[in-house]
């Protein structure tokens, strides 16, 4: 049993969405995903737990093993991603009861709640695989199941997003598998350690190029890196509350981690960053994403369009780190990468809540929010406080790694980059606290969320302030994850 | 090494918490135990780094003991106290709560062994005393506090940029005094000297502290400006900038006091002289002239926590606060008449209280330094002292020509605040060898001298003399005063405008070229950013994945060259 | 908050009434007069030089804020604006 806990994990969540979709109530199905959705927390717990104590799993799957079968494999770096995935899949999903109570016919909730698990089976799918045409496959039932959860969104836009997320995410999921495909061609094998080790020989020919280019964009349309971001915006935006609180602080974190696995595990970073100088283009697109995002979300009139933008501007911190390729770059990344999935999540988290009273998001339904649902308006300012970077909020921390990373390379635009974004962060915070306390409503009625949704939502909030307080878990791990990274392709 | 210690900062942010929970008795209990607690585990450390934590990859010294590091943690619980005191049955559990968390964090700086740690509570102290600005309610609150919270972030971003910098550059994050040299130490520097109240960032003490509510502004009195003191005592003892820096601060909040008709903000102005003088100390860096500023800090956190309880006791009972519309108070409210006179006396260095004891070392220590024109100029500034606060505050407020209102003194705990303050400021000049005791060095200095008691009232009276013969030039208008606000108030607005006027004349002058390229930054970089603009809307599906591709081919086009 | 009510009291408060003001002032004088004979009582330390001239902090006081409350009165003929200054547009 303790050996099969790695393949466990991605076939538990994917068998249980058909039952959940046979399920005749919603309520039943939704009670089935919450309990997936813990035992999934728990495994991937300990698996960590168990990375960390042993060393990287290797898990061939059907018995076959490695470089012929299919393998699992699990180290400091992908354990981690696989906790914050089913970490934030275990607190959205007890909030969406009430959200998708709300917002979804009654007739379709099992179905949506079973298209909720498939996307948690692609996610930690991804994650986990050590193979990379298995990516593919776990990147297409992801991908499928989100076009699915968006079209859910109550306002008819959401279709046209989910459409153009589905041409997009097809596009980008083409090129991947035209790119994987040279590389099989070339090299004649799938599994990342194996294509990592016969990659250097066939490098230089413009094939291996090629290839590495097709991975890289497909893989950026996936991440929403600028200039490939346009499908996320309206999709976080009409998407339902449950979905836009589960995708940011997700999905685009698992393509980041391909992109890392890619870059660092199998091309190489003397290879990527080096000859191909991969590491100035994302350079320049992190820069140009955090501007550029950032002074899209400040112009913005609803406040998930803010966040929705805000989160491109923050693929732009993890991305910057990364290509710094630095220890200290690293680190800041992958912390950000974690810490942002807990801001983002808190703070969609805090929209589902607004959502369900007042059934809509624009900043005129923020409009004395501080009196009309203290709670989540106080939930909102910590995790937005935590987005600012304010000192003793997760965001802190992972800033303060970037401007560490910044000034060690002695990189000052960079610094002033990064502190320039910041402002542009606390601007659109504060445009949204400032209605919330300070705009008067002619409507005083309390009228605050349901326990189920500001229980979940503040254990996010708290954990923005305890990961911004106690940093050795999550520096520990982050710094493992760099370690992984740094160490190169075997 | 780390025996079990309560950790004080950490024993008032939990009493922030449980204040902002419960309700009545146990709250109003809650608020006079909490700095007591405080006070009692503060003097439950020894020596050393008694407590660190793991943060960032490094060991944060959370709580290090010293003995002025004590010395200011004691001041600052006993403030914390007063206040609460002060603030018990007023205030809103709110202002209370963001009070308490702010004392939490001036006393967590106090302790703060590392730089890491210290920056944290340093911005816990903006933040929640920004909150405290914020709780008095009202559109100036809300807009004073903004400019506040601004400058203070301003220097938060320069203290984190210096501290990131030294620790990169030096690999030690141990808080230690510091040579000025290279850019970090002088970020650093700069962040406190923003804290500190330095011209010409000083702007924001007088602008905003004088709309936080009553008990709000006795909390902000005290913490913000002496926790940049004790840093600079930490970090930057015998800098002989600081001199130069205090000698400003001392002679600008005399002159802006005496400009000032709003109470309270004669009362801020005269906060900036005072840490004027504790910097002058600082800078002449021996153990008379810091023993000097501690103390002096010390004494000046009692009695301008008085000045401000008494100020406040006349806003609440007025709802005025302005000298042109208050006196002849001392008729209906004597109490707070003696207590605003001890404060007063106490701020002047009269002999018998606490300014006496304390100010007299710092110039003490500039004469021994030989140091002439610092101690001249101190010397003038003890008599001007006397003049902007010592009588101007309790002469317009409570004297002058009767304002013909007679209203009743302030509820019970205010008026037991007040004489808490009022015995403490007296008590210390008259016993001063306890808090001799509790400076950083050992005091071989004797303050009651006959010649010094007697030049020191020589110089004072006179002073007091110059002031009523100069009466008439004093005359309260209705005005404020500009400072280095304006800059940002005034003057950048003015300057974007005039830059756009100036814009179009040259426009005109060359047929509308520059109005193009003016227009071009609108509509190139901002206006594509609304949620109508080009990159955010506008885009088809089809046009996304031809951009998608024509990204790729870009790219791959790159490669292959 | 207690609105106090704008009477004129019929009978000045004895602080201030122009004989108590004119005593005050007379002793007011005569302490000022005392601090300066005392000087003459008690042995002075001083530092510089001229701290050491008779009467030199009664001097000295007196004139350093008579030149601060000239300059305060000239600085603010330059600075004082009227108090809704910020508030215009």
């Amino acid at each position: 049993m303790r050996e099969h806990l790695p393949i466990l994990l991605v076939v538990l969540p994917m068998l249980a969405a058909p039952i959940c979709s046979m399920l005749p109530r919603g309520r039943q199905a939704w009670l089935l995903a919450t309990a997936v959705s813990w035992a999934v927390l728990a495994i991937a717990a300990s698996l960590l737990i168990r990375v960390h104590a042993e060393g990287t799993i290797s898990y061939a799957l059907g018995g076959w093993p490695a470089p012929i079968g299919i393998e699992y494999r699990l180290d400091g770096l992908n354990a981690l991603v696989q906790v914050l995935v089913a970490a934030i899949a275990a607190c959205v999903l007890p909030f969406s009861g009430r959200s998708v109570q709300d917002e979804i016919d009654a007739d379709r909730q099992p179905g949506f709640f079973a298209l909720l698990l498939l996307l948690i089976t692609g996610l930690l799918g991804i994650v986990a695989t050590g193979d990379v045409f298995n990516v593919f496959v776990f990147l297409e039932i992801s991908s499928l199941a989100t076009y699915g959860l968006i079209a859910f969104g109550r306002d008819r836009r959401a279709l046209l997003a989910a459409y153009r997320y589905l041409v997009l995410g097809s596009i980008g999921a083409t090129l991947y598998l035209i790119g994987i495909g040279l590389l099989y061609a070339l090299t004649g094998t799938l599994n990342m350690q194996d294509l990592a080790a016969r990659l250097p020989a066939v490098a230089d020919t413009r094939t291996a190029q090629t290839a590495i280019t097709l991975v890289m964009v497909g893989l950026g349309i996936k991440m929403a890196l600028f200039p490939l971001h346009l499908w996320l915006p309206n999709a976080y935006r009409f998407a339902p509350s449950a979905i836009s609180a589960f995708l940011p602080a997700t999905a685009t974190k698992v393509a980041i981690y391909l992109m890392l696995r890619f870059v660092f595990d199998i091309f190489g970073v003397g290879f990527a960053f080096g000859r191909l100088e991969l590491n100035e283009v994302l350079l320049a697109l992190a820069a140009a994403a955090m501007l550029s995002a950032s002074l899209a979300a400040m112009q913005q009139r609803d406040v998930k369009g803010i966040l929705a933008y805000s989160s491109v501007a923050q693929v732009g911190y993890i991305v910057l780190g990364a290509a710094l390729a630095t220890p200290i770059g690293l680190t800041a990344s992958l912390l950000h990468l974690f810490n942002h999935a807990l801001m983002k999540g808190a703070l969609f988290m805090a929209m589902g809540c607004v959502m369900l009273r007042v059934g809509r998001t624009d900043l005129d339904a923020i409009r004395g929010l501080g009196r009309r649902m203290p709670w989540t308006a106080a939930a909102f300012v910590v995790a937005g406080l935590s987005l600012i970077g304010v000192p003793l909020t997760a965001g802190f921390i992972s800033k303060w790694y970037l401007v560490l990373a910044a000034l060690e390379a002695g990189w000052w635009p960079l610094v002033i980059l990064i502190l320039v974004a910041s402002l542009m962060a606390l601007i659109y915070v504060w445009r949204v606290v400032a209605l919330a306390y300070f705009a008067p409503n002619e409507s005083q009625r309390r009228e605050e969320a349901p326990l189920s949704m500001l229980v979940p939502l503040w254990l996010l909030v708290l954990a923005n302030i305890w990961f911004g307080i106690d940093t050795r878990l999550s520096v520990a791990m982050a710094e493992s994850g760099m370690r992984v990274l740094m160490a190169g392709p075997p | 090494m780390t025996d079990l210690v309560w950790p004080p900062a950490l024993l008032m942010l939990i009493g922030a918490l449980l204040i902002s929970v419960l309700r009545g008795r146990w709250q109003a209990l809650l608020i006079l135990a909490t700095p007591l607690c405080t006070l009692w585990a503060i003097w439950q450390l020894g020596d050393g780094v008694l407590q660190s934590a793991p943060f960032l990859g490094y060991s944060l010294e959370l709580v290090e003991a010293d003995r002025v590091r004590r010395l200011f943690a004691t001041i600052f619980a006993l403030m914390a106290f007063a206040g609460g005191l002060y603030a018990l049955r007023q205030a809103s559990w709110y202002e209370l709560s963001a009070a308490y968390a702010y004392a939490g964090g001036a006393i967590g700086v106090c302790f703060a062994g590392d730089l890491i740690s210290f920056f944290l509570f340093w911005e816990l102290m903006a933040l929640c005393s920004t909150l405290v600005i914020w709780s008095a309610g009202g559109d100036a609150a809300r807009r004073a506090g903004l400019r506040y919270a601004a400058l203070h972030l301003l220097g938060g971003v320069l203290l984190k940029l210096g501290i990131v910098g030294l620790i990169l550059h030096s690999g030690s994050i141990d808080l230690r005094p510091l040579v000025l040299a290279g850019w970090d130490s002088w970020l650093i520097l700069l962040g406190i000297l923003i804290n500190a109240a330095a011209p010409p960032l000083a702007a924001w003490i007088s602008d905003a502290y004088p709309e936080a509510s009553p008990s709000g502004s006795v909390f902000l009195s005290a913490f913000t400006t002496k926790a940049a003191v004790l840093a600079l005592i930490l970090m930057f003892p015998g800098t002989q900038l600081l001199i130069v820096v205090g000698l400003v601060m001392i002679f600008y909040g005399i002159i802006y006091a005496l400009l000032e008709n709003d109470m309270r903000r004669i009362l801020a102005y005269s906060i900036v002289n005072q840490v004027g003088f504790m910097l002058v100390g600082i800078g002449i860096g021996t153990e008379m002239a810091l023993n000097g500023a501690a103390a002096h800090a010390f004494a000046h956190i009692i009695y301008k926590g008085l000045l401000f309880m008494t100020a406040g006791a006349v806003l609440m009972q007025t709802g005025k606060r302005r000298c042109s519309e208050l006196g002849g108070l001392y008729q209906s409210m004597p109490l707070t008449t003696i207590c605003a006179i001890v404060g007063a006396l106490a701020i002047s260095s009269f002999p018998f209280t606490s300014g006496f004891i304390s100010k007299s070392m710092i110039a003490q220590g500039a004469a021994d330094q030989h140091l002439a024109l610092v101690w001249y100029l101190l010397t003038a500034a003890s008599a001007g002292v006397f003049l902007h606060a010592g009588i101007k505050f309790p002469w317009f407020v409570f004297f002058q020509k009767d304002s013909g209102m007679r209203p009743a003194e302030p509820p019970w705990n205010m008026r037991a605040a007040m004489l808490l303050m009022a015995f403490a400021c007296i008590a210390i000049g008259c016993a001063p060898s306890a808090l001799y005791a509790l400076l950083p060095y050992p005091v071989a200095y004797v303050p009651y001298t006959a010649g010094h008691v007697i030049t020191q009232l020589q110089l004072l009276l006179f002073a007091g003399l110059a002031f009523f013969v100069m009466l008439p030039w004093m005359k309260r208008t209705l005005t404020i005063s500009l400072d280095a606000d304006w800059l940002y108030r005034v003057l950048v607005p003015a300057l974007l405008h005039a830059w756009l006027r100036l814009w179009r004349h040259i426009d005109d002058a060359i047929d509308g070229a520059l109005g193009r390229l003016s227009t071009l930054w609108q509509r190139l970089v901002v206006a594509p950013h609304r949620p109508s603009g080009w990159i955010v809307a506008s885009w088809t599906t089809g046009a996304m994945a031809l951009g998608v591709l024509l990204a790729l081919a870009l790219l791959i086009w790159r490669h292959l060259i | 908050m207690s609105q106090p009510e704008p009477t004129k009291p019929q009978t000045l408060h004895w602080l201030q009434q122009p004989a108590t003001i004119r005593r005050l002032w007379w002793l007011f004088a005569g302490i000022l007069l005392l601090t300066i004979a005392a000087e003459f009582l008690v042995e002075l330390h001083p530092h510089f030089g001229a701290d050491g001239w008779t009467a030199f902090y009664a001097i000295f006081g007196f004139l350093s804020c008579v030149v601060m409350v000239v300059v305060a009165k000239l600085i603010g003929y330059v600075l004082k604006r009227r108090e809704d200054y910020y508030e215009r547009d």
